[in-house]
């Protein structure tokens, strides 16, 4: 599903270099769920923003889906993007002025898909997180949860393979985090493939496959495989 | 997706009304100058008979002696000698020609209903009608014969004929100018001429004559100008026949020449005319001169759009510029206020091409709606100027290709003014948006 190979991302400045990926290189099969775990300042969510073709990359190679991205230009970019990835922010990154119903139908837009099928696609998904009854809300009339549930729900809207999430649960109280994750979960378990970028180990935990990112390189992975845990150097 | 680009639009004009009432105001001030220069301009400057003015000649003749000059470009003096008029008149060539000349009277009518009054008049020859496209409500021209006859008959205005008949058909009816009883034989019908191209020697703004009359009655009522007369030599003019013969120019001359093979032959002709004329001792200098030129070419000749008016076209132009830069200033901060959302709608799979044009179908609604407000403020500047100069009553108006101008106008400026601040925001990078959001 997604294949990076020696990918290095480096922010220039007249002063300063700084190499926010170095060497990465990873493999995420089809149907995975991985959380990714680091400290903070050590390439995170640079790492999700390449997979999400959200930020080029300096060198390497990249392939989502046997395409290499490296090769694209900014309109292929946001096709493959559009068609193929589905994104959850910390903060929802909901667009205000538009209720539940515009915002989920914001990517299906983008892909040209058609009113009557847009219509089946949004009250489906809402249905799906639970907020079929709110369509005509605005974000901010609805909490933290349910707000996450909307963003999840639009990044499910264009039946995406492949779903990057950057810290979930993290605006979010326990119970409501616990929510989010099971449906998470749902979506990984009807075939979605997730990676989930956290600072929360117990939510790491959840996910069958840990990696953990260190100074823009991956340090180590853990598997978890019911109750038998298997830890390992990158790369072994 | 263009639909959905004018809802978000209006949103957006919605969610800031104050910034986008500002921007709007501010293309509306802009157009509504622009607009008020650019329709006197366009009214001043137009075709004033489009079909037909590139058939209709004015004559002009290079009557003076070596070395004299004339304040036209060419050095030729823009009207005609009555005997040149007159011999011109009389030639085989073309079919329809007209001379006349700008004079006036005192009317009044055999009964005590209107006061007598002066009005303006035209000494013509009956194609006037014919050539410059001008019809009647009731009657028609003076025949051939009447005009060489110099027969007592008159044309009148359709606002004279409602003056003085109350709008009823005045055919065979006499009314008094000056000392003399005329018989009308026409009325015209309306017949709004923003520009008097036929004689722009007596103020091309001017309004058109309330009296025709044939061009004969000159001659046999020794009838003055009331336009401009100019001599380019001395001479002894004691009486009207004098000046009749005289090389003073004050008849203005129009041919029409449908095909550029007779106005060849007609040039050919003026060319012989002079030759003949050498003989008797005019037209002294060694090569013949002449001009035609048609109604356009005639307009710049004589400088109708001064210089003037184009600066002062120019300068409102250069005022919606000034406008613009404060509208790119504030369209500039309000989308790049909107730079997360832009980061949203990118990673959600909107291409740079797409948040550019959900911009700039922002910005040419704005101009949209500008444009419609700067025409009602054109339309307050132009009732100014109109209010301000009689003459400006025709021209200070706005015809259906300044209304749509204007929008048209408004738009593109906008688009070229917002081209940059949605150039900005549709590359700005995403991701950084995204996590501070």
């Amino acid at each position: 599903m997604l294949k990076m190979n020696n990918i290095s991302k480096i922010y220039q400045t007249e002063m300063v270099q700084t190499h926010a990926l170095r060497d990465f290189t990873l493999q995420v099969d089809e149907g995975e769920f991985i959380a990714v775990t680091g400290p903070s300042g050590s390439g995170k969510t640079t790492f999700l923003n390449i997979a999400g073709m959200l930020e080029p990359f300096s060198e390497g190679e990249y392939l989502l889906d046997g395409i290499d991205v490296g090769k694209l230009n900014d309109n292929q970019r946001a096709d493959v993007r559009n068609q193929k990835i589905g994104f959850i922010f910390q903060g929802f990154n909901l667009i205000p002025d538009l209720n539940l119903y515009e915002n989920i139908e914001v990517p299906l837009r983008y892909r040209g898909i058609k009113a009557s099928e847009r219509k089946r696609r949004i009250e489906q998904c809402l249905e799906q997180v639970g907020l079929a009854s709110r369509a005509k809300h605005l974000p901010q009339q609805l909490s933290g949860g349910q707000q996450q549930r909307v963003a999840i729900a639009r990044a499910l809207a264009g039946e995406p393979r492949f779903l990057l999430a950057d810290e979930p649960t993290g605006n979010l109280d326990s119970l409501m985090a616990r929510q989010v994750m099971e449906l998470l979960e749902q979506i990984n378990r009807d075939g979605a493939t997730i990676v989930m970028v956290t600072h929360d180990p117990e939510l790491a935990r959840r996910a069958p496959r840990n990696i953990q990112v260190v100074d823009g390189q991956l340090a180590d992975f853990t598997l978890y495989q019911g109750a038998q845990t298997i830890k390992s150097a990158a790369g072994a | 997706m263009l639909l959905h680009y004018l809802d978000l639009s209006w949103r957006s004009f919605k969610r800031t009304p104050l910034v986008s009432a500002l921007m709007v105001l501010a293309i509306a001030i802009g157009i509504g100058v622009t607009m008020t220069s650019l329709s006197v301009y366009h009214m001043m400057s137009a075709d004033p008979i489009p079909h037909k003015s590139s058939q209709l000649y004015t004559v002009q003749l290079q009557t003076m002696d070596e070395g004299h000059t004339w304040w036209t470009g060419d050095d030729i003096p823009m009207q005609l000698t009555y005997q040149d008029a007159e011999n011109l008149y009389n030639a085989p060539i073309p079919d329809k020609k007209v001379a006349m000349m700008r004079t006036g009277f005192s009317v009044y009518l055999d009964s005590d209903k209107v006061k007598p009054f002066i009005s303006n008049a035209r000494m013509t020859t009956p194609d006037f009608f014919s050539m410059f496209d001008v019809s009647f409500q009731y009657g028609g021209a003076w025949s051939q014969q009447q005009e060489q006859s110099a027969a007592p008959v008159v044309v009148i205005s359709k606002e004279l004929n409602d003056k003085l008949f109350a709008g009823e058909s005045s055919i065979g009816k006499l009314i008094y100018l000056d000392d003399d009883s005329y018989q009308v034989v026409g009325v015209l019908a309306d017949w709004p001429l923003n520009l008097k191209y036929y004689d722009l020697n007596n103020g091309a703004f001017n309004k058109v004559e309330d009296l025709f009359l044939p061009f004969s009655l000159i001659k046999a009522k020794e009838l003055t100008s009331w336009g401009n007369s100019n001599g380019w030599k001395h001479e002894d003019t004691r009486n009207f026949a004098d000046r009749l013969q005289s090389e003073q120019v004050w008849i203005q001359f129009w041919a029409q020449l449908d095909t550029a093979e007779q106005k060849l032959a007609y040039g050919n002709y003026l060319i012989s005319y002079i030759e003949e004329q050498k003989k008797r001792g005019r037209f002294t200098r060694e090569i013949p001169q002449y001009s035609l030129r048609d109604v356009n070419q005639w307009m710049e000749y004589n400088n109708v759009v001064s210089e003037d008016n184009k600066i002062l076209v120019g300068l409102s132009f250069m005022f919606l510029a000034v406008c613009l830069a404060n509208i790119l200033g504030l369209l500039l901060a309000k989308f790049l206020r909107r730079a997360p959302e832009v980061g949203v709608r990118r990673a959600l799979g909107a291409s740079k091409r797409q948040v550019f044009l959900q911009h700039l179908v922002e910005v040419a609604m704005l101009g949209f709606i500008g444009g419609l407000l700067g025409i009602i403020l054109a339309q307050i500047g132009l009732l100014g100027v109109r209010q301000s100069y009689d003459y400006y009553a025709n021209l200070a108006t706005m015809d259906l290709t300044m209304l749509l101008s204007a929008p048209v106008i408004a738009i593109s400026t906008c688009i070229i003014a917002g081209l940059y601040p949605a150039w900005l925001v549709c590359k700005t990078n995403p991701a950084i948006y995204l996590k501070s959001q």
